[in-house]
């Protein structure tokens, strides 16, 4: 390179324009170096285990002389799951599970927070007695209400007794025992929904409720036409969030029911333990996870788009 | 806060002076007895059974100076940590106890090492029960036959038993059944509820469970899974005509003299029902004995007597093994292979054995069935075992039996809960155990559907 050329490029280098495009990439440098640990954490943590789930789909893995042997299936696992009985109930009783307790939640969540934001006082202590079952352990919870609903010795059936009626077996009988776990839940979660609920009231604006009473609206409209379209957007959070969460019900069914009576409280979490674990079927228990992922995702998806709709409408 | 630490000089003094002494004489202050071979970690399940195996550990670390760590979980927790350690680069337990229900596949996967491969002088004592021949493996027919290599030592020779009242037997005049009718004339004869329920089965789905407990009313009338796993013929014939008997049986049982829960009871609640004094009868594996004379659990303190499972007619009982076998695993130091040798070796005899009945547990070896022991009222059920023993019918002979179990739980469970049929549930089963032996590439078929 010639003297000339190089001064011309140093002067060039000088100027306010070349002074922009190195600032912009030592920027765009440093944003790099400042972002690459998180973003190698994240496929490290994430896109990793979730890649060798997907490719662990394709695949039957099997042991001999202590050394793993994969071999390639495609999507015959894919394939398998469509006939698998046990998912089918499982995913069929997963939704009546998350549908039925996640309204359940909702609708007495709602009641309690509402009720608890007109307190004045005492609120505190309120708050702290609605919020224990989401402080218990799922373990304790399990042990609760395996004694509650207990045939022989059991509260509930200790209540029925004393109005004359006969014990019912409530987590044996096919009839009532997915209800039961639902109610475990409902009983368990409730305040997550309370917790949401009352955040999201405390927040409204007072003074859109000032003029509805100016209005002459009484607290049934209120509470229809005012309080419940402000609350839209916390509502669908909510139930996304109580609807993914309870997507993935395991702990309650394994300790309450394990999936029985028959399949009445089989729900995907649980199939997906007996296939991968007990059953040690690597390759198809990935398969099953992707599709619960899948399954989990769009629900998510579905949830999102209706807050993003509530948003645009309000 | 301010915290001084003040070391007295007295006590320095004296450290310095011990360890001064333990520098000149090393050998001055050895326990009383040196190991004479490496620490040992096994790991092992919390069933009723443990605590005898933990004195009998405690005796052998006493009597050797040997270490022995235990590692106690939940059946399936048990398990899943010997799969996770035996597929390691090196595995974290030497002696892994393995259930009836798994211990092929740790064998099939070359989980575990032939305790003759690592000393070619271990012989097995000859009155240990071999169990259906489980403790030997053959590679190349890939099943447990006596011309296969020495994988395993017994630890518990499970069946389950027929525990009955013998103060209400005793009472009606009546002898310990023999035959399904005579156990279902009695149950009905007892049958009071909610204070009294005939008998009380394990019905609930598990992980071995309803399963578990309908093997010795199928093999008892002559059914069965598989045509002949010995010869390698897996056939299904779970849906003949001795297995509908067999399952409409267990099921009339549950609901005409049987608890109502019966689909949502497992062994813990079974057991529950008989210590209270609320069941006659209950077929349960022999490791709960001690329970029944023990006055801090039990309501029935010297009520209970024990009987082979009954069967049809004909038939011998047939109670399916249940049993537990301790393997040495293969990814674990040569130091350590020996050291569990060892202790195999010391607890396969009589002596160790006799402590183990002591101690709650049920001997692996023939020979404290002969002594003086089996004659004392605590150990009445030894007699009964003994004659069970030999027509314990090994219920699982290949690596994937987790599958088949998986099935039969929940088809089981459904039949026992009414979701449906006898007939839907043992079709349906079948096709479905079909489905898992073709697969795996097994000789396999299956019968006509019942209708």
């Amino acid at each position: 390179m010639s003297t000339a050329q190089q001064s011309s490029q140093t002067r060039a280098a000088g100027s306010p324009a070349a002074q922009g495009t190195v600032g912009e990439s030592s920027q765009r440098l440093w944003r790099w170096l400042t972002f690459g640990p998180a973003l190698a954490m994240m496929v490290a943590l994430t896109i990793l285990p979730i890649a060798n789930l997907v490719v662990t789909s394709f695949q039957n893995i099997t042991w001999a002389n202590g050394q793993p042997t994969r071999t390639w299936v495609g999507l015959r696992h894919y394939e398998a799951l469509f006939s698998d009985q046990l998912f089918s109930a499982g995913l069929w009783n997963t939704l009546i599970f998350a549908f039925g307790a996640v309204v359940g939640q909702m609708v007495l969540g709602f009641a309690m927070a509402l009720m608890c934001s007109k307190i004045v006082r005492g609120r505190v202590l309120y708050r702290a007695i609605f919020i224990l079952p989401i402080l218990i352990p799922g373990i304790v919870i399990g042990a609760i209400w395996k004694l509650m609903l207990n045939y022989d010795f059991g509260l509930a059936n200790k209540g029925l007794a004393l109005i004359g009626l006969m014990p019912h077996d409530w987590l044996g009988s096919p009839e009532t025992a997915l209800l039961s776990v639902i109610i475990v839940d409902i009983w368990h979660w409730t305040p997550f929904c309370f917790l949401l609920f009352l955040a999201g009231l405390e927040s409204l604006p007072q003074d859109v409720f000032e003029a509805s009473k100016m209005d002459g609206a009484g607290p049934f409209q209120e509470l229809l036409y005012v309080t419940l379209p402000l609350m839209i957007p916390t509502i669908i959070v909510t139930f996304a969030f109580r609807l993914v969460l309870a997507f993935k019900v395991f702990d309650e069914v394994y300790l309450l029911t394990s999936g029985g009576p028959g399949t009445s409280t089989e729900v995907v979490s649980f199939t997906l333990y007996q296939r991968f674990f007990t059953e040690d079927k690597a390759g198809y228990g990935s398969a099953m996870s992707v599709a619960i992922i899948f399954l989990v995702a769009l629900l998510l998806v579905v949830a999102l788009s209706a807050r993003r709709g509530a948003g645009a409408r309000a | 806060m301010n915290s001084t630490f003040n070391l007295p000089r007295r006590s320095v003094l004296k450290a310095l002076g011990a360890a001064g002494a333990a520098a000149t004489f090393p050998g001055s202050i050895r326990p009383l007895f040196a190991a004479s071979v490496a620490p040992i970690t096994v790991v092992i399940n919390q069933s009723p059974w443990f605590e005898s195996f933990r004195k009998t550990v405690e005796a052998y670390e006493a009597e050797t100076g040997n270490k022995v760590e235990l590692d106690v979980n939940p059946f399936a927790g048990s398990l899943e940590k010997q799969r996770n350690s035996v597929r390691a680069r090196e595995g974290q337990y030497d002696i892994l106890i393995m259930n009836s229900g798994w211990f092929t596949e740790m064998y099939a996967g070359g989980f575990v090492e032939a305790i003759t491969d690592i000393d070619p002088g271990f012989q097995l004592d000859a009155d240990v029960y071999t169990l259906g021949d489980t403790v030997y493996y053959n590679a190349e027919k890939k099943t447990v036959t006596k011309d296969g290599k020495l994988m395993s030592v017994p630890v518990s020779p499970l069946i389950p038993m027929l525990y009955y009242r013998g103060d209400l037997y005793k009472e009606a005049g009546l002898s310990a059944p023999k035959t399904f009718a005579d156990l279902e004339a009695n149950a009905r004869k007892f049958h009071n509820p909610p204070g009294m329920y005939g008998i009380v089965q394990r019905g609930a789905r598990g992980p071995h469970t309803v399963a578990y407990d309908f093997y010795p009313y199928l093999y008892g009338m002559g059914g069965g899974i598989f045509k002949d796993q010995g010869a390698g013929d897996y056939s299904v014939t779970l849906n003949s005509k001795e297995g509908q008997e067999a399952l409409d049986y267990y099921i009339r049982l549950a609901k005409e003299a049987g608890h109502p829960k019966t689909a949502a009871s497992d062994q813990a609640e079974v057991l529950q029902a008989m210590l209270t004094g609320h069941a006659a009868h209950i077929m349960m594996v022999i490791a709960a004995w001690s329970q029944m004379d023990d006055p801090n659990k039990s309501a029935i303190v010297d009520k209970i007597e024990w009987a082979p499972p009954p069967s049809a007619p004909g038939l011998p009982t047939a109670p399916g093994l249940g049993h537990w076998l301790a393997g040495i695993s293969k990814n674990v130091p040569d130091d350590r292979k020996h050291a569990a040798v060892e202790f195999l070796r010391w607890f396969q005899t009589k002596a160790a054995q006799l402590e183990t009945a002591k101690a709650g547990g049920i001997p692996v070896n023939a020979a404290v069935y002969k002594e003086p022991i089996a004659e004392e009222r605590k150990y009445r059920w030894m007699k009964p075992l003994a004659e069970a023993l030999p027509h314990a019918v090994n219920i699982y002979q290949f690596p994937e039996a987790s599958e088949v179990i998986a099935v039969l739980e929940v088809g089981l469970n459904r039949a026992v809960a009414g979701e449906i049929t006898s007939v839907d549930a043992l079709n349906g089963m079948s096709d479905e155990i079909e489905k898992i032996m073709s697969g795996h590439a097994y000789k396999t078929g299956k019968l006509a559907p019942l209708q």
